[in-house]
């Protein structure tokens, strides 16, 4: 059985892991893997933007699915908040219907726009599963850390 | 790019390699996952595509 990282690498691993896809393993001392893992994750996440992905909004409305598709966007890491400033202009996460603001209304008509984007379906799949492939990432980075895999 | 046949190539490949490196060590055990992963998902939608030809819409 290999052995166990301490709780600083472990951490520092994780966090490395979320906020660069990839770079848990390097910090693990898994140099190689880490970077085909970044290619993949990242290269999953370049196709999703590029084919206007859905940035998932989190809405009050239907908060269990919307709460669900920001998890998957966001364990792609700080990637998802630089995509969302610039399709959104800011880092947007909430979508607030039937709110006044003009900036709810630029926000949401902004979604929709993306969505009805022939594209959308493919680059929605492309997002998601970057964000999830990163999540799954994260649990390799922990079993690694705790000498539960080599 | 809007072909579906192309995103199903390469949507497999990203997954399948993903999973091969995930969860093999050894290069060749991960060709042939990798393999195994990649022509399931390709030939499973065209099969199911075939399955679902007499049937439109």
């Amino acid at each position: 059985m290999a052995s166990s990282a301490s709780p600083g690498k472990t951490a520092a691993a994780l966090v490395a892991g979320w906020v660069l896809p990839g770079a848990g393993h390097a910090v693990l001392g898994r140099l190689r893997r880490g970077l085909v893992f970044f290619a993949l994750v990242m290269g999953s996440f370049g196709l999703g933007v590029a084919h206007d992905g859905r940035l998932a909004l989190y809405s009050s409305r239907e908060w269990l699915l919307s709460s669900m598709q920001v998890l998957a966007n966001v364990g792609v890491g700080p990637a998802d908040a630089i995509a969302r400033v610039s399709v959104y202009g800011e880092p947007a996460y909430v979508r607030r219907d039937g709110d006044p603001d003009p900036t709810q209304e630029a926000r949401i008509e902004t979604f929709r726009v993306r969505w009805r984007s022939a594209l959308s379906i493919y680059g929605t799949a492309y997002l998601w599963t970057a964000g999830l492939m990163n999540l799954l990432l994260l649990l390799d980075v922990w079993d690694l850390s705790r000498g539960r895999k080599d | 790019m809007a072909s579906h046949v192309v995103h199903l190539f390469l949507y497999s490949a990203i997954v399948a390699a993903f999973f091969a490196v995930l969860t093999r060590r050894e290069r060749r055990e991960q060709m042939r996952f990798g393999g195994l992963v990649f022509f399931g998902m390709t030939g499973g939608v065209l099969l199911l595509a075939y399955l679902m030809f007499p049937f439109p819409r």
